[in-house]
């Protein structure tokens, strides 16, 4: 009987369509499970040889759009009652870009009229509480004010720090680099900070009470981030700097990007969106999910390295692997070789 | 240097022995001589009893060692180790392990047999000196003269008589060589044509991110950097190749215009090639407060503010600009294409954009 | 297997049929009756290998090359030479679903899911850098010793070729990968080739298919990579040993070496197993390099994307001196008549390596100018013998190791903290400055090496004694042999003796004569 199946003329025809039933079905299925997934690249494939499936390329085309359903503003009920505030620190609203200019907040929350926290699942941004302001004006004279003024006007030998934002004040002295030990250097010295993190979130709370401003202090929640979008993004925008396995390098005019393994989630988020010293800005084109991803890149991947290789040889690549090529491939080699032959001639 | 070893060797041992100088030389007692005890493997030597009492005289065919017992049990010790770590790369492979168990074990089973061996060669054979003799590689001049002559004249003879047949086979040769050659060098791409000279950047391009998105104009502040590409070409990685541009902010109060470029940079956003003019690499660092893009391959150096002078480094022309203006909507568009060829210098590029003759 | 059938099976039989070396004879019986092996196969077994230490360097690179070919081999079973894009689903996660060429897809799989891929991958990387370091000691021990003098012209320009198709194929298996820095180096490849006056443009098209990135060049790599240029490899380093067993070895002068014979250990037993121990050492110490020292970490890199790009990127290090002369080149170009010249590129990167190679190339022909030296040449110059050969070759390391340390004038003014536009600086006045110091230094001290000639001499102990009047005496010491050596002439050669081989024990002083017999051939 089967036999008799198998030579009958439907069976090919049979056979096929059931193929290409089960095939579409099955792409659909997986076309679907790819729709899910959070998508780095858009747009369709480079050449005709390509192998990403057809519902693939469908969507990743569509993946750019994701982008902006993120940045629509789902602001809180009581986000009304802070518009001018909002306004006044720098803060915009998306709707008439299509991406706002220093987060993508889905909420602001309120207090007293002013914005206290805003931003969205990837990072929230928190300003000091203002029980900090008094503590941050007496550390400010002790520690800053030879150089920025007691004003925080900035001098010759300092710039102003009127209207910089929490985010920047932060930075700078959980890096360590202010209070700076030799002020006029080229670049600020990254060293164990002076000042704990509360302090520097007390003087952060100062300077912001007489300008306020964006961007706020960021707490960056990576769970759930995109490494791969990360890693893209880190290769396109950090790379270039940093080197791509983040061991910093020397720059023009005795300027350098610092190493990233010391840097906390915080820090990094904080220098994307501040642009500290000679870093570029990163701020509308990059959406505060991009830089929860980038962040999520650099503290788990750049820091801690899988290196299944062996050890690292300090991420600068071919140096040091030509020394130690030449050291102790040729040279351990050429030891071994002073054992085997006569030195003596 | 060893010269007392020198001394107290005494003479050359013969390792050719029986059948060097040809078939039918025999076994003669005492010419052929042997390796030492337990060496195992060695050149041949003749059956004899004088044989055996040179070996026992003669300090050149003993082991190099005086110790041979003690070097014996370092060699066995070091091939049951080699051995250990053979097998220990087997089981590690067949279990499947990291990467530094195969290279460990790896190491131990090939390095410990092969200092073995070493180690039994150096010591546990006989340590000569062995001295081959070296004969002239040169015939005599007899015949070298006759090589030459065979040569000249048979080639005189042949051409002398039939130099038209001759000509004719060199020139079919020939030409095949060139016909050949010429497709296949051919075929192997395109002419360059003028296709060095032009990008996808058009006259109201919009300018999108690596994502697609656009770029308005309230996006970047002061400082801001962002790698664009006009739009529907921004993920084909070979438009990428020749179409990214840096779209940078500065303070357009310290942008220097150039003449012909004053609309070139609305509100402080300017636009170059990303394609360095040296090597092409992408200029992808940009010092904000030095307002310096530096080609992260071999450093060259531009003013961003100045229209990408190179100021420094290898690179010799600035990197072209793109005129860019903000649509009705606020986004950022492209005035028209590149007025010069991107990326690094070709033979067939003209002089445009090389001096900073027009800069005001 | 057909002559034991009919032939003797038992030891004893075959022992009487084909004499007291049993199968073995029989075995090179059979062979020799057919190709004739046992005349020269013989000759062969005694070729005599000086036994000095620097004639092993040569063997480090033959030996890395083996350890290469094997690995490589392995290494293809895997690759996919493809510039085809996919989307990588795989086990090293900040890769998911990123975009990618296949060749850097498979890479990167064959790094992590292919059981001891990535150690092979590794060693196979380290064994290029080996490889290629080992050809430049090995050349540099030929050019001081003058190794290269007549007859072996012919061989050391082999070496220089083999030296050239070395670094090429490094450079271009090193690129296979298609990982952001390799990618980042066919750019620089490509514009290179566009940088050559007049044919540039069309070289830079035909190689690639097309305007840079093409859609080829991978495809190309590859076979270039896995079979051309390893057969003209193979090839060559045939025919390098090929003459080195028809030349003869050099040996160093001193104790009975002459121009005439050749001093050492025969190849078997003793030269086989010492270096078939030694190519088991290089393939292990290779190994742990492969397994403990990661090398091109190209998961970290991530894909070639045009736009994208890591500071930092050098090439390996046999290119590096490329490299650097691109970095310290000041930014010269030539236009005018509708045309440009990049001289920033076309100098360093093609006429620079292209004069160093000619050099190299023509080296025993330009000391033959100067010295009017047409003999033959066996025995090795020490170099400070030759102070002016030791010099130039003394400069000529001096500028290539200048110009490889500015290919890290990023890495050095990071770690060093200092500018980096200083430290381009130094490296473009040290470039001129580096070689002219280095080789009249080396000169110099050749010279007053050889001026000195009692340095290395051996002074015979005075034995100073006071008499019993009080009188102090010096007396030499008795002489001890080697004495009087003078290190600096190689020592009288004796006239070979050429004694009857003789019954020992025949009266003669055993230690002196015993075993003093000649090789005949």
């Amino acid at each position: 009987m089967i036999r008799r199946l198998i030579r009958s003329r439907f069976a090919l025809p049979a056979a096929l369509l059931l193929a290409v039933g089960l095939g579409s079905v099955l792409s659909l299925a997986s076309g679907a499970k790819a729709a899910t997934r959070q998508s780095t690249r858009t747009g369709s494939s480079t050449s005709p040889a390509t192998t990403v499936p057809r519902t693939g390329r469908h969507v990743l085309a569509t993946a750019g759009a994701t982008h902006f359903v993120n940045t629509k503003p789902r602001v809180t009920p009581h986000a009304t009652a802070c518009t001018k505030d909002a306004e006044q620190i720098g803060y915009r609203s998306p709707k008439d870009s299509g991406s706002p200019q220093n987060s993508t907040p889905r909420y602001l929350k309120c207090s007293h009229g002013k914005v206290v926290q805003y931003g969205d699942k990837a990072i929230t941004y928190r300003l000091p509480p203002s029980s900090y302001i008094a503590a941050g004006h007496e550390l400010f004279e002790e520690n800053c004010s030879s150089c920025h003024l007691p004003t925080a006007q900035g001098s010759a030998a300092a710039p102003s720090l009127v209207g910089v934002g929490p985010a920047t004040v932060d930075f700078w002295v959980t890096t360590g680099r202010m209070p700076a030990s030799t002020p006029l250097q080229v670049q600020a010295e990254q060293k164990p900070p002076r000042l704990t993190k509360k302090e520097a979130a007390e003087v952060a709370a100062w300077i912001n009470s007489l300008t306020p401003s964006a961007p706020y202090i960021p707490d960056v929640h990576t769970k759930g981030a995109n490494l791969t979008q990360g890693a893209t993004l880190f290769a396109l925008n950090c790379a270039a700097c940093h080197t791509i396995t983040g061991a910093g390098d020397a720059l023009a005019y005795g300027t350098y990007a610092p190493t990233l393994h010391l840097a906390t989630p915080t820090q990094i988020a904080e220098a994307i969106r501040t642009g500290p010293g000679n870093m570029p800005r990163f701020t509308g084109n990059l959406s505060d999910a991009q830089v929860r991803d980038i962040v999520a890149y650099v503290s788990e991947k750049i820091q801690h390295p899988s290196d299944p290789g062996g050890y690292g040889l300090g991420g600068v690549g071919p140096v040091t692997e030509g020394f130690v090529a030449l050291l102790f491939g040729v040279g351990g080699l050429m030891l071994v070789s002073f054992w085997i032959g006569d030195r003596s001639s | 240097m060893s010269e007392p070893e020198e001394t107290h060797v005494t003479g050359e041992v013969d390792v050719t022995g029986p059948g060097g100088s040809g078939p039918g030389d025999g076994h003669g007692p005492g010419d052929g001589s042997g390796p030492g005890d337990g060496s195992g493997p060695g050149d041949g030597h003749g059956p004899g009893v004088a044989l055996l009492a040179a070996r026992a005289d003669d300090p050149h065919l003993q082991d190099a060692t005086s110790h041979p017992r003690r070097v014996e049990a370092i060699v066995g010790l070091f091939f049951l180790v080699g051995i250990a770590g053979i097998c220990a790369f087997g089981g590690a492979y067949v279990e499947g392990a990291s990467t530094q168990v195969y290279a460990a074990t790896l190491f131990v089973g090939l390095f410990c047999l092969g200092f073995g061996l070493t180690a039994w060669g150096k010591y546990l054979m006989p340590r000569g000196p062995f001295v081959e003799e070296r004969h002239s590689l040169a015939s005599s001049a007899d015949e070298q003269q006759a090589m030459a002559a065979a040569l000249v004249e048979r080639t005189g003879i042949v051409v002398k008589r039939r130099k038209v047949l001759g000509g004719m086979l060199v020139t079919g040769l020939g030409l095949f060589g060139i016909v050949a050659a010429f497709p296949l060098i051919r075929s192997l791409g395109p002419k360059p044509r003028s296709s060095l000279f032009t990008t996808n950047w058009k006259k109201g391009s919009l300018l999108v991110d690596l994502n697609g998105k656009p770029v308005h104009r309230t996006d970047m502040q002061v400082g801001g950097l962002l790698t664009v590409f006009p739009k529907g070409k921004q993920t084909t990685t070979t438009a990428q190749a020749v179409d990214q541009t840096v779209l940078i902010r500065v303070q357009s109060t310290k942008l220097v215009t150039m003449k012909g470029r004053g609309d070139w940079a609305p509100d402080g956003y300017v636009a170059y090639s990303k394609v360095c003019t040296h090597l092409g690499c992408p200029v992808g660092l940009y010092e904000q407060e030095l307002e310096l893009l530096v080609c992260p391959c071999h450093q060259s150096m531009f003013d961003v503010r100045d229209g990408a002078f190179p100021v420094f480094g290898p690179a010799p022309r600035p990197l072209p600009q793109l005129p860019i203006y903000f649509d009705s909507t606020g986004f950022l568009r492209a005035r028209s294409g590149f007025d010069q060829p991107i990326g690094p210098g070709f033979w067939e590029r003209s002089t445009i954009g090389n001096g900073k003759a027009s800069s005001t | 297997m057909a002559m034991t059938e009919d032939g003797p099976r038992t030891r004893r039989a075959v022992r009487e049929a084909h004499g007291p070396y049993g199968r073995i004879q029989q075995a090179v019986n059979e062979l020799d009756e057919r190709v004739g092996i046992a005349k020269g196969g013989r000759a062969l077994l005694d070729k005599i290998f000086p036994d000095h230490w620097s004639f092993m360097l040569g063997e480090v690179a033959l030996y890395s090359f083996v350890v290469l070919v094997a690995t490589g081999i392995f290494l293809t079973l895997y690759y996919v030479p493809s510039s085809a894009t996919v989307v990588y689903h795989g086990v090293y996660k900040p890769l998911d679903g990123m975009r990618m060429s296949e060749a850097y897809a498979s890479t990167v799989n064959l790094s992590f899911s292919v059981r001891a891929g990535l150690l092979m991958r590794q060693v196979h990387h380290w064994a290029a850098d080996v490889f290629v370091g080992s050809i430049v000691v090995h050349m540099a021990r030929i050019f001081f010793t003058g190794a290269f003098r007549k007859p072996r012209e012919l061989n050391w320009t082999i070496g220089i070729i083999l030296l050239i198709l070395a670094i090429f194929n490094g450079f271009i298996g090193y690129s296979l990968p298609d990982d952001l820095i390799s990618g980042t180096g066919i750019r620089i490849g490509y514009s290179i080739l566009l940088s050559i006056p007049f044919v540039g443009s069309y070289l830079a098209f035909f190689l690639f298919g097309g305007r840079y990135p093409g859609h080829i060049i991978l495809e190309r790599f590859y076979i270039i990579h896995v079979l051309i240029l390893p057969l003209i490899i193979i090839g060559l380093i045939g025919a390098h040993l090929g003459l080195l067993v028809r030349q003869k070895h050099t040996q160093f002068p001193g104790g009975r070496r002459t121009e005439h014979n050749v001093i050492g250990s025969p190849l078997f037993p003793q030269f086989a197993a010492k270096t078939t121990g030694f190519m088991l050492m290089v393939t292990g110490v290779l190994g742990v390099l492969g397994g403990y020292a990661q090398i091109n970490p190209i998961w970290q890199f991530g894909p070639y994307e045009p736009p994208k790009i890591s500071y930092a990127v050098q090439p390996d290090w046999y290119m590096g001196w490329l490299d650097g002369a691109l970095r310290i080149m000041p930014s010269w170009q030539w236009t005018g008549w509708g045309h440009t010249i990049p001289w920033e590129v076309f100098l360093p990167a093609v006429i620079f390596p292209g004069l160093i190679f000619n050099i190299c190339l023509a080296w025993p022909m330009i000391e033959r100018r100067f010295t009017k030296d047409y003999a033959l040449h066996n025995l090795l110059d020490r170099p400070r013998d030759r102070p002016k050969r030791t010099a130039a070759g003394a400069a000529m390391i001096g500028l290539l190791f200048t110009v490889f340390g500015a290919s890290s004038t990023d890495v050095l003014a990071n770690y060093f903290h200092l500018s980096l536009n200083q430290v381009l600086w130094f490296f473009r006045v040290a470039v001129i400055v580096v070689p002219i110091v280095v080789g009249l230094v080396t000169w110099k001290v050749c010279v007053e090496m050889q001026r000195v000639p009692g340095a290395v001499k051996r002074k015979r102990p005075m034995i100073v004694s006071r008499t019993s009047a009080g009188e102090y005496v010096a007396v030499p010491a008795a002489e001890r042999p080697g004495d009087e050596h003078h290190e600096l002439e190689p020592e009288p050669v004796p006239v070979r003796i050429e004694l009857e081989p003789e019954p020992v024990g025949a009266g003669t002083t055993p230690t002196a004569e015993a075993g003093v017999r000649r090789v005949r051939r």
